[in-house]
């Protein structure tokens, strides 16, 4: 189950009504740019991942209820 | 009531606090009671601030605690502030920072951070993110010497997903003719703000892996609060929350708070930690353009929600945005169509002018505001992600990990560890990464950020209170106690028992660094010192209408 359709299926609209091919391959290039930055989380989520028992992690962070 | 006496109505600068609790414990200590206490003590050691009551903190009935104000009520305790002696779990140890005028402090096991009073929304932004730097740093010194499998945690969140939530309050100036109308006279403007912060998730939220609170099954919610919410209106928030807390305590001294013309203060227990920075700015600045409208008599009586707390669950339930709740009317409205109308009528006011003086910034919030729906609602996630909205940013990362690694699904806790390492203060933070990598949009500058962290806001009452915090720090004078809006210091004489002087800062708008640095400038004695601010606050007891806008 996937909520979010990265690179959309749907078309560009820059909300000015135009269908501009121009404007068009700058949004693509900046989803692009996009997705090469989120590596950086892929990796912190790898590092994270790597080795830890998730569970105990889970158990641990179990918290007093505030306000 | 004609627009144009709507539009001339009385309107105070919105200024804005926040009381923001953190999750701590320690890694891999598994206890059945968890480890709160012992991590929420540690990390404020490492905050120094006055009071300074050596070794205190460890001792919670001798420390200053919060005394409930006239009118709060004492079975949940007060987020209020250091002005007596005895115990109250909710408020040990507070600390104020002579650095940026916020405090610190331990809220029932959780660390608390309280950012100075500012005007700007960005300011806000740029105060909780010093805010962080700071607990960062104190957790860096915390963990220094601790085993590697048995460091201290700190997650920027609200819930730890076994059932427990804690608290992200902001605070609004708002006049007390609002707050009577919201709270005593106007039930329809308890409908409006409760519908407007309902629909507001959809740029606040930070994003929740399942449920809490024996709600039905979902995989993923925008709001990590709304599970807890569960009434619309009250002065509780520890139990059966409410979406508009009704806490009056004004902050603005003792005699504000039965001054049918005085200031109050809106206490809002409703929004999310935010770490992004759309987010952070969004929870303060819509809220200071819509409390505007409000106590303008600008209320849209179309934009009430039947139903806000259903309606809230109902968005929150819903990452797809199709989720929609009924107006009075009978509409149905999504959070996107609520949120854009809300925006409709902001642009229509702003244009009036109704928000000059009163809302720093505005035509940048509302241009922001504006951008982030149009990316919402062409479905360009990765633009609103990048803008800053936690909860998307958060569920990319989550499907990401999902589509890489095929054994994951909703239930696994690897996902639920992804989501509180979302908010990890530590560097395996995932949101510094994006943050870090130039995915995150910065809508505030790493400097603004550092000067925050020393600094304090130069037009609000903090200033003089960092400053005489400072100035106190040395001579013959102590900080005996420190509320938001009074400070008493204890003056050793020569030969004689010391005297104790305190000084009121009930004007939050007051004492601000153009008003108060000619003061300091000339008074090298600190008696001098207080009887200049005193003048000061004399001039500032002026009327409301002196102070508001119009």
């Amino acid at each position: 189950m996937r909520f979010l359709q990265r690179h959309n299926d749907q078309p560009l609209n820059d909300g000015s009504g135009n269908d501009d091919s121009g404007s068009s391959d700058l949004l693509q290039q900046a989803r692009a740019q996009g997705d090469r930055m989120l590596a950086a989380g892929d990796e912190a989520i790898q590092r994270a991942l790597a080795g830890s028992n998730s569970e105990a992690f889970l158990r641990a962070s179990r918290q007093q209820g505030g306000e | 009531m004609n627009e144009h006496r709507k539009a001339t109505a009385l309107a105070l600068p919105k200024l804005c606090g926040a009381d923001i609790e953190l999750g701590n414990f320690i890694a891999g200590e598994n206890r059945a009671g968890g480890t709160g206490y012992e991590a929420s003590r540690a990390l404020l050691a490492e905050i120094d601030g006055l009071p300074n009551r050596p070794g205190g903190y460890l001792n919670n009935w001798w420390v200053p605690a919060a005394a409930p104000r006239s009118g709060a009520d004492k079975s949940t305790g007060t987020c209020a502030t250091v002005n007596g002696w005895g115990y109250n779990p909710q408020d040990t140890a507070r600390r104020f920072l002579p650095g940026n005028g916020g405090c610190a402090y331990i809220d029932l096991d959780h660390a608390e951070l309280c950012i100075p009073e500012v005007l700007s929304a960005f300011d806000h932004v740029a105060a909780w993110h010093a805010m962080l730097r700071i607990m960062r740093t104190a957790l860096d010194c915390a963990n220094e010497h601790r085993p590697r499998d048995r460091k201290f945690a700190v997650l920027v969140n609200n819930t730890d997903g076994h059932g427990n939530s804690y608290g992200s309050h902001l605070n609004f100036l708002i006049t007390r003719r609002t707050w009577d109308n919201i709270f005593y006279r106007k039930p329809h403007y308890l409908q409006a703000l409760a519908s407007f912060q309902a629909s507001s998730i959809l740029l606040t939220g930070a994003g929740k892996v399942g449920v809490d609170n024996r709600r039905p099954y979902t995989p993923y919610q925008i709001s990590q609060r709304a599970d807890f919410f569960e009434t619309l209106q009250g002065i509780q928030t520890t139990f059966n929350r409410p979406i508009v807390n009704a806490r009056d305590e004004t902050l603005c001294g003792y005699g504000a708070l039965n001054d049918p013309s005085g200031p109050a203060r809106l206490h809002v227990i409703f929004f999310d930690s935010a770490l992004a920075h759309g987010s952070a700015l969004f929870r303060v600045g819509t809220m200071q353009l819509f409390l505007t409208l409000m106590e303008r008599g600008l209320v849209n009586s179309r934009l009430i929600l039947d139903d806000p707390l259903s309606a809230l669950h109902g968005y929150s339930r819903d990452p797809s945005l199709k989720a929609q709740a009924e107006l009075i009317s009978g509409e149905r409205l999504t959070a996107l169509e609520m949120q854009s109308e809300f925006l409709e009528d902001v642009k229509h006011y702003a244009a009036q002018g109704v928000f000059d003086a009163v809302v720093p910034r505005s035509a940048e919030i509302i241009s922001l505001w504006e951008d982030t729906l149009i990316r919402f609602a062409n479905n360009d996630w990765t633009a609103v992600a990048r803008r800053g909205v936690d909860w998307v940013l958060k569920l990319m990362a989550i499907e990401r990990a999902m589509d890489q690694r095929s054994e994951l699904d909703w239930d696994s806790p690897e996902v639920k560890v992804i989501d509180q390492l979302y908010s990890s203060l530590d560097e395996d933070g995932l949101y510094w990464a994006y943050e870090a990598g130039g995915f995150a949009e910065k809508l505030v500058t790493p400097e603004h950020i550092a000067h925050f962290a020393a600094n304090p806001p130069v037009d609000t009452r903090a200033w003089t209170r960092a400053m005489l915090l400072r100035r106190a720090s040395s001579g013959n004078v102590e900080v005996d106690t420190v509320d938001w809006d009074r400070i008493t210091f204890k003056i050793r004489g020569r030969h004689s028992w010391p005297s104790y002087r305190t000084l009121d800062m009930a004007d939050p708008l007051g004492f601000t660094q153009a008003e108060a640095q000619p003061i300091f400038d000339n008074c090298l004695d600190f008696g001098d010192l207080l009887d200049g601010l005193e003048s000061l606050s004399a001039g500032n007891a002026r009327s409301l209408d002196a102070i508001a806008i119009n």
